[in-house]
């Protein structure tokens, strides 16, 4: 493979720019450029404004604000020369072959020979690209189809030309796997490659048919969203969110360029309704509303939903159909169901599927890049031929037929079969030969989900289950609701300190494969012990959350938490007991139990003491530790990147962050042998810290703060009890502070603060809206 | 009586604390800058220099040790200037000329420099380890009150409206802004060096400040409350640096001095109202200088907040045209420690530009205290 140590973005639009921004943040310097507006006074303008708006975008495409000085700002009239030191150059400009071409030819002027050049593009072949430029060129390129937004949509679409040298699209599918951290999918070079031809027929089926079998848009969402394995947005929340102005450009490039025949063609209707909509400004989020809105108009904010028939928006309800329900039991309940949601679920998933399995092999070699394309590109929870084998190859190619829907010959040669199974523990799909293949993960892949589908775990209860991840390492696996910590979990901790040295394990990996590593405590059973007034059981239940902890920190072997997703509250907590970190790029840690009227009582407080206490960057002396721990905890300061997690010290200096959330368990693992050799368990330390000073001084702070209007009363409350813990009680300056004692104060905290009303209507609050209470 | 002259006054430019242009200036490098401007400027035979007083309010990390030897030091004055910090909060580098004029009227030495200097960004308000005592806050907590409240709470007592707050800081910004673009101010500054960079002029003012803009800012301290970040002296890194001597001293040199030091005084206050401070040390330093306070030509009132400074004038029945006539710390910048020598130099320096008989320099403390001194034009 090719060295890609710099690159250059051409383009600096939405999707240029967060390029720019995931190579940045794949800690390489990025060159980007765009054109020179007419009259412009800064030549850099287009570039240099993009750079700026990056810095206030939300959901940030900057992993830290400090990688946008990765970013060189130019434009394409004064800096082509820059290209002469890339090896990548991804050229991300208006979607008109012309414009395109004029600029490769430029490029191929200015860029390093052998350097490799891209187009994200997302309807243009790759074929009408390059003709008419040089051998060399064609040699050298490649389509790399982004989603948007780069940094958090996982699918890189990877596109080969008749030409294209093997070693640059294998350069290609390492840069997007391991640096950018991409699920990179190879596509034919047909229109819309793999995601977007599904994704807009899907899309156009899903709203033809809501029209046509007379929904509403929640209904219409509700039976897409959960049922299916979709985001909740659905269809219409969808159009609203990517603009409902750009689908009627979508939908012609791609009727530009199908073949005849093609089903999309069939389910395509203009829709008058739409178009009426886009003339007058309702375009979705980014216009004055779309299918929903939210309306301010009388204070405060109501979320109305449009009507379907009339185009009045009227407040939105939550709907309630009888096949979403039955859809809970399985997808083929759902479709099955005789209601107007169930009748809908069918037309659109016949469609949807059906189609998916005519275009394999002609967009794609196999199903599984499909399933893998629309898992990582749309976020559904199942491809396409998982949803069919859900539903049963057979049953649902007998429902097309019934339809008068064609079935595709891949279906009917699946026949009784399933595109999935099983072999000696090994996922395998169906090929288009007929025959079964192992679905292979790129080299340093290593997956829980392929583990446990060829094992027996090696301990487990309903909470949590250990597995054996080969070379002598124990993986502990959260699998509780949300993987909120109970006392299951905290049982298994204790099983794996046990089983660890026991078994002749090394180290222990804590990893899992949920949406988000662990979300905190299980505050429902603190809700409940403290309405009934178990105060002993409370204090009980914390101790061993705090001796699990603790144990698992002092431990004769490493461990190695290996995050994904938030991690939360007492999620966060177990992390910062591990010795060390190999964290997702996109792990969200943070201390949150104030949100909820509590304070970190697993350790959190202390762990987060020591660390502050020790960072050699830090001012010396008995309050700046206490303070910065402060300000985090008291704020529930929430890490929005592995990257800031180092900031805030969740993450210390020597933890790992990995860019590929499919390699994280291999490279925790790797950490974890390594460290293995010569271990020592640390010892436990005294902290000085400044008693009652330091807890008057939080104090003034939270004044300031509830006077200024930014701390609510019961904020105060909570924040005084974090103040005492953080200063070590009565302590005094010239005096240590034990681990254990911290942990005294931790618990005595969390029992005195469950007994304020105020701290259980917030927890109540929290579970039955999952947002916070600000009383 | 020996009569004692301020012989010299020079500053560096005033910046915003953390986004200014002089954050990653050391305070000791600043302050010996302005040391060293101030020399040269004056042309003193640096041999003859007694004592350098180096006002300070957080005299602790980089302004920690005895920075005021140490800035000797840097300075390159010779080994045998001795060199002590102040610490009265606000009123440090003020305190600094006041200790100096009582050493040479006791007969010890006939030369000092009175500076003061505060890195605002580099030493964060409170210091790094703030350790108040519990019992205290516990039968006290207005003595630990922040500088916020405590003008809310004189802008509550004298009824001060937002509006009229804001009248005031817009006229500070104004007068500020005349004043350097006039050139008026150019002369007391000496250019530091930062970051490859000479940086002559103040940072801190807001030439296109209104009274919609101002009218438009959330209160800062209070959510109830009238005072905002426009209404107050923003945080600041700043140096000041005076010359104090005998008169004898400096006509014997060829010194020019700007104004004699007539009197000056300090007074506590209630803390909870602190901004009021400037009322009590003021009537004390003008009954010691056997004036009042109409015969005053030149006021330099420290604008910590823009209700004190209004309290403080109406109570003292001053006369607004008098006041601050360069602008004040809401345009100009509050570095704690320097601001004493900035507003004592500044009241000598536009007496002897403007005429007139007489001046005061004065301001508040936190904790409740206030500091004033009354110059007369030689």
């Amino acid at each position: 493979m090719q060295a890609i140590d710099k690159v250059a973005v051409i383009g600096a639009g939405v999707m240029g720019a967060g390029i720019a921004a995931q190579v940045a943040n794949a800690g390489l310097p990025v060159v980007l450029l765009d054109i020179v507006p007419d009259g412009a006074k800064d030549r850099n303008v287009v570039a240099s404004s993009a750079l700026q708006k990056m810095l206030k975008t939300n959901p940030a495409p900057l992993m830290h604000p400090r990688n946008a000085k990765r970013i060189q700002v130019g434009n394409v009239e004064d800096h082509l020369q820059w290209l002469s030191d890339c090896d990548l150059v991804i050229e991300v400009v208006i979607e008109q072959l012309e414009i395109k071409q004029d600029l490769y030819r430029k490029i191929e002027q200015h860029r390093k020979p052998g350097s490799i050049v891209t187009s994200n593009t997302s309807t243009i072949p790759l074929a009408h690209l390059v003709d008419g430029l040089p051998k060399s060129f064609q040699r050298d390129f490649a389509i790399t189809h982004f989603f948007n937004p780069p940094r958090y949509m996982r699918l890189l679409e990877l596109v080969a030309g008749a030409d294209t040298r093997p070693e640059a699209i294998a350069t290609l599918r390492t840069f997007g796997d391991r640096l950018l951290g991409k699920s990179v999918v190879d596509c034919k070079d047909t229109p819309g490659f793999i995601a977007n031809r599904i994704g807009i027929l899907w899309l156009g089926a899903a709203v033809r048919f809501a029209f046509e079998i007379g929904l509403t848009v929640e209904e219409a969402d509700a039976v897409i969203g959960k049922p299916m394995g979709i985001p909740k947005t659905g269809v219409f929340g969808l159009l609203d969110l990517v603009g409902i102005d750009l689908q009627p450009h979508v939908e012609q490039s791609m009727l530009a360029t199908l073949p005849e025949g093609d089903l999309y063609r069939e389910v395509h209707r203009p829709s008058a309704y739409i178009e009426r909509m886009i003339e007058e400004g309702y375009i979705g989020r980014k216009g004055k509303g779309g299918f929903y809105r939210l309306n301010r108009s009388k204070g405060g904010k109501v979320k109305e939903a449009r009507d379907l028939e009339t185009g009045e928006y009227r407040p939105a309800v939550a709907p309630s159909l009888a096949s979403v329900k039955a859809g809970r039991q399985g997808m083929r309940a759902l479709v099955e169901h005789p209601d107007r949601g169930g009748r809908y679920a069918w037309r659109v998933l016949s469609h949807t599927l059906s189609y998916a399995a005519a275009l394999v092999p002609q967009i794609a070699d196999d199903v599984h890049a499909v399933d893998q394309a629309m898992k990582n590109g749309y976020a559904w929870k199942r491809g396409p031929f998982e949803m069919i084998d859900q539903l049963g190859p057979k049953w649902f190619a007998q429902q097309l037929a019934k339809d008068g829907l064609a079935v595709p010959p891949l279906l009917e040669q699946v026949g009784d079969g399933s595109f999935y199974r099983l072999e000696d523990g090994r996922l395998q799909y169906f090929g288009t030969d007929g025959t079964y293949h192992d679905v292979q993960r790129a080299d340093g892949v290593l997956l829980l989900s392929d583990i446990k589908r060829g094992a027996e775990r090696v301990a487990g209860n309903r909470s949590a289950s250990l597995w054996d991840i080969g070379d002598e390492v124990l993986c502990l696996e959260f699998h509780s609701k949300m993987n909120s910590i109970d006392e299951g979990i905290v049982a298994m901790i204790s099983k794996a300190i046990k089983i660890v040295p026991s078994k002749g394990y090394k180290a222990l990996v804590i990893h899992n494969e949920g949406d988000n590593f662990s979300v905190g405590a299980n505050i429902g059973l603190g809700l409940f012990a403290a309405n009934i007034a178990a105060w002993l059981q409370i204090t009980e239940s914390v101790k061993q959350g705090q001796y699990a902890y603790k144990a698992l920190k002092f431990a004769p072997f490493p461990v190695v938490g290996a995050p994904a997703g938030m991690a939360l509250g007492g999620g966060c907590e177990v992390l910062l007991h591990c010795d060390a970190l190999q964290a997702h790029a996109e792990t969200y840690m943070g201390l949150v139990e104030v949100g909820v009227g509590l304070v970190p009582a697993w350790g959190g407080c202390k762990e987060m003491l020591l660390r502050w206490s020790t960072n050699p960057r830090h001012p010396k002396g008995p309050m700046p530790a206490v303070s910065k721990v402060f300000e985090t905890v008291a704020t529930a300061t929430v890490a929005k990147s592995a990257e800031e997690a180092k900031s805030l010290l969740y993450l210390r200096p020597g933890d790992g962050i990995t860019m590929n959330r499919d390699r994280l368990l291999a490279e925790a693992k790797a950490m974890a042998l390594a460290m293995a050799k010569d271990y020592a368990p640390p010892e436990p330390r005294e902290l000085q810290l400044p008693g009652s000073a330091g807890e008057t001084a939080m104090t003034l702070v939270l004044n300031d703060f509830r006077r200024a209007g930014k701390a609510t009363d019961h904020d105060v409350t909570v924040g005084k009890i974090l103040a005492h813990v953080l200063a070590g009680g009565n302590t005094d300056p010239t005096a240590t502070v034990s681990e254990d004692k911290l942990l005294t104060l931790e618990r005595n905290a969390i029992v005195s603060l469950l007994k304020t009303p105020q701290t259980l209507d917030r927890i109540e609050h929290m579970l039955e809206t999952g947002k916070p209470l600000r009383n | 009586m020996k009569d004692v002259v301020l012989a010299g006054y020079a500053r560096s430019p005033f910046h915003f604390a953390s986004k200014g242009a002089l954050v990653k200036v050391r305070p000791d490098d600043l302050a010996s800058a302005v040391v060293k401007g101030l020399v040269e400027r004056t042309g003193v035979n640096p041999d003859d220099i007694e004592d350098l007083a180096l006002g300070c309010a957080f005299p602790e990390g980089e302004q920690g040790f005895n920075m005021a030897r140490l800035v000797v030091l840097m300075a390159g004055l010779p080994i045998s200037v001795a060199g002590v910090t102040i610490n009265r909060f606000c009123g440090s580098s003020m305190q600094a000329i006041h200790m100096a004029a009582g050493a040479i009227q006791m007969g010890a030495g006939e030369a000092y420099i009175c500076a003061g200097v505060e890195s605002m960004s580099r030493v964060p308000m409170s210091g790094f380890n703030p350790m108040p005592n519990a019992a205290l806050y516990q039968t006290m907590p207005e003595a630990y009150m922040s500088m916020g409240e405590t003008a809310e709470n004189v802008g509550r007592e004298y009824n001060i409206s937002r509006e009229e707050q804001e009248m005031f800081a817009l006229d500070s910004q104004q007068k500020a802004v005349a004043a350097q673009s006039d050139g008026r101010l150019a002369g007391e500054i000496v250019p530091i060096q930062a970051n490859g960079s000479n940086i002559d002029a103040d940072g801190c003012m807001r030439p296109d400040t209104s009274l919609e803009g101002l009218a438009g800012l959330k209160p800062a301290f209070d959510e109830k409350g009238t005072v905002t970040a426009g209404t107050a002296s923003p945080l600041t890194d700043g140096a000041a640096a005076t010359l104090v001597c005998t008169a004898e001293y400096a006509a014997a040199n060829n010194l020019a001095p700007l104004a004699r030091i007539a009197s000056f005084a300090v007074s506590g206050c209630q803390p909870e109202t602190m901004g009021l401070g400037p009322i009590f040390s003021s009537r004390k330093a003008l009954e010691r200088a056997g004036i009042s306070a109409g015969d005053l030509n030149v006021v330099e009132i420290n604008e910590a907040f823009a209700t004190q400074s209004i309290a403080s004038i109406r109570d003292l029945e001053l006369d607004p045209s008098t006041v601050n006539i360069d602008g004040g710390a809401i345009a100009i910048g509050h570095p704690l420690g320097a601001t004493g020598a900035r507003i004592t130099g500044k009241a000598a320096q536009v007496l002897q530009r403007e005429g007139g008989r007489w001046a005061l320099s004065t301001q508040c403390i936190g904790g409740g205290q206030g500091i004033a001194t009354v110059l007369e034009a030689v």
